[in-house]
């Protein structure tokens, strides 16, 4: 009973850590409907501007935001400057954003180097449930992920913003004919998965060791996390994409060594794809 | 499409057979100067272009699949070191004959077979194009991840050890092949053999009917051609090349590690091949060995910096040179010849 209440807590928080960090490539994906494969590096940069605003002093929840912001304009930079001519060429802006994720992860390395940085824990130690304990870290974390997705989605749903940008998806023409900014809108959706890329980089990164390419690894989780729920339903799918793919990895994990497991889901993943390419709940 | 880009298409198709016959004698004349080389050359450039050859191979392999049916793959470099990994395997068997012909003949089967299993299951259902790039470039971090697990089989991230086979030929006595020029002269011929046989390939009916899919699904469709079937053939064979110069890869470096079949290296290849330009094969070749060379020879120099122009010259050809290099210097010719008739 105790393993299974552990597993249970176990895959719970990975699930809401995996949808933190696939949330922004969710929003591009869906809203703009770029595969932004510098998704992973955007991650990176995320982490890499909070170890180095935490080294310089600054204290750690400040230190995320302006991770979050410094990302929101490099993502700026990267649409006003690339993707924006591109929005209806799918396939380039996949490669696009690849050479993106080359270059910047080759700029980390020559201003971070390429040493192990660690953030320090802000909230260090456990809470005790008695039969469980829960890293208070990671609680808060998983905590902050659901409050998040909860208040893009208020914003989504019941504000003029949320309004307009949905009316660019149901229909782009009539929205642009309606007086709606369509460029505006795109660079802004654009820019706020950026920085929510960075900021949850930022929010992951006191869990594990920063290098250049630890966005690589969540990069290919994210985009299976958004397909596997679906790829537009930002909300439930992408936890129910986090919930399959980091429960499974978590279950695998019992059975198999930590790296293997993540191979196994993500043929898994792949099955799913091939027979509900339009998300797990979705027939097609 | 576009009724220009049938247009083009069409031009493109009437002016082919003086393309290849150019393209041919290039690839003759590149040939003889690769075999020439080491008269004038010796030390460690010898040694080591029969690798870069080798990812001239690897980078063709993906230039049939990306320049003539249109579909990218981002895990080329999974199937070059499971090539690599194979050929090792073999060379710790000993079934009596040589271990190093069982590894050749057995990689292009395993890079094949996986490749045709993971191509037929995905087109079949007719998976986007774009989903097929996400999916290639999981298996690339599947096989890194699988080589660094299984470190039983594999030694993980140690890497394995593989032995350089040498050339037997039964009763007839041996060559072997640990000096640098014997082995350059081995390679040499498989890469040119592997060039003709693709390039055969591709003026092949069954690569005619690729650029067709390539250029309107829709309309081979309707003729009555079994997309799926084509392109997990296109597929199939593209891996099974990559895996065997992938096994011959491993026999000359003595050596593989996971991160030959890792997300880096499979992307880089891909890099070569936009900016040396897909659809030609020979320009895939070259400019896998040319881009490697300057790789090796910039990463002592300036690693850094060089990666990063790498990224940028990538982001440039997408943006304006959309056939890379070849085609720049195709339309060139093409421009060049349309002014000496006016």
């Amino acid at each position: 009973m105790e393993t299974i209440i552990s597993v249970l807590v176990d895959a719970t928080l990975i699930t809401l850590v995996l949808a933190l960090a696939a949330f922004g490539l969710a929003i591009i994906y869906g809203l703009v409907g770029v595969i932004n494969m510098g998704h992973g590096a955007m991650l990176t940069l995320g982490a890499y501007f909070t170890w180095a605003t935490t080294t310089a002093g600054v204290p750690f929840i400040l230190a995320v935001v302006l991770a979050a912001l410094g990302v929101a304009i490099v993502g700026l930079l990267l649409e006003h400057i690339i993707i924006r001519h591109f929005y209806d060429k799918p396939f380039d802006t996949l490669l696009l954003t690849w050479a993106f994720f080359l270059i910047m992860t080759e700029v980390i390395k020559i201003v971070f180097g390429t040493d192990f940085r660690n953030v320090s824990n802000p909230l260090p130690g456990a809470i005790d449930f008695g039969t469980i304990k829960i890293p208070a870290y990671k609680g808060a974390i998983a905590i902050f992920s659901l409050l998040l997705i909860g208040a893009t989605a208020f914003v989504f749903y019941k504000t003029n913003l949320g309004i307009k940008i949905r009316a660019l998806i149901q229909n782009r023409e009539a929205a642009s004919l309606l007086g709606l900014n369509i460029s505006r809108t795109y660079k802004f959706v654009f820019c706020i998965g950026s920085g929510i890329a960075g900021l949850a980089g930022g929010l992951i990164s006191p869990m594990l060791s920063v290098d250049p390419y630890i966005g690589n690894v969540f990069l290919i989780r994210s985009f299976f996390v958004v397909i596997v729920g679906g790829v537009g339903q930002l909300f439930g799918g992408t936890l129910i994409g986090s919930f399959f793919i980091g429960g499974a990895e978590t279950i695998f994990a019992l059975f198999s060594k930590q790296v293997f497991a993540q191979s196994i889901v993500f043929l898994l993943a792949i099955v799913i794809l091939r027979y509900r390419p339009a998300g797990i709940l979705k027939k097609s | 499409m576009t009724e220009h880009s049938e247009k083009q298409w069409i031009e493109s198709a009437a002016a082919k057979p003086r393309n290849i016959f150019s393209e041919e004698i290039v690839a003759v004349i590149i040939f003889i100067i690769i075999a020439l080389l080491p008269i004038f050359i010796t030390g460690y450039p010898i040694y080591i272009l029969p690798q870069y050859m080798l990812f001239g191979v690897l980078a063709m392999s993906l230039a049939l699949l990306w320049g003539f049916v249109g579909i990218l793959s981002f895990g080329q470099a999974a199937f070059f070191a499971v090539g690599a990994y194979t050929m090792g395997l073999a060379m710790q068997t000993n079934f009596g004959v040589n271990s190093g012909y069982i590894g050749i003949l057995i990689s292009p089967l395993v890079g094949g077979a996986l490749a045709a299993i993971t191509g037929y299951f995905l087109f079949n259902a007719g998976v986007k194009a774009t989903y097929f790039v996400l999916v290639t470039l999981a298996l690339s971090i599947m096989i890194e991840q699988i080589a660094v697990s299984q470190s039983d089989i594999t030694g993980g991230w140690n890497g394995m050890y593989i032995d350089r086979m040498p050339l037997t030929f039964g009763s007839l006595g041996e060559i072997s092949l640990y000096n640098d020029i014997p082995v350059y002269y081995a390679i040499l011929p498989v890469v040119i053999a592997m060039y003709a046989f693709v390039r055969w390939f591709a003026t092949s009916r069954f690569g005619k009917i690729l650029i067709g899919i390539r250029e309107n699904e829709d309309r081979m469709t309707a003729l009555g051609f079994n997309i799926s079937a084509y392109k997990t053939g296109a597929f199939a064979l593209s891996g099974a090349i990559a895996c065997l110069a992938g096994a011959l890869y491993g026999a000359h470096a003595n050596f593989v590690a996971p991160s030959l079949g890792g997300v880096l290296f499979s992307t880089e290849v891909v890099v070569w091949v936009a900016i040396a330009g897909r659809s030609s094969l020979l320009a895939a070749l070259l400019g896998g060995i040319i881009v490697a060379s300057l790789s090796n020879y910039l990463s002592t120099v300036t690693p850094d910096y060089w990666q990063l122009v790498l990224g940028i010259i990538f982001i440039l050809v997408i943006v304006f040179l959309k056939g890379g290099v070849a085609g720049a210097i195709s339309d060139l010719s093409k421009h060049l010849q349309s002014k000496v008739k006016q």
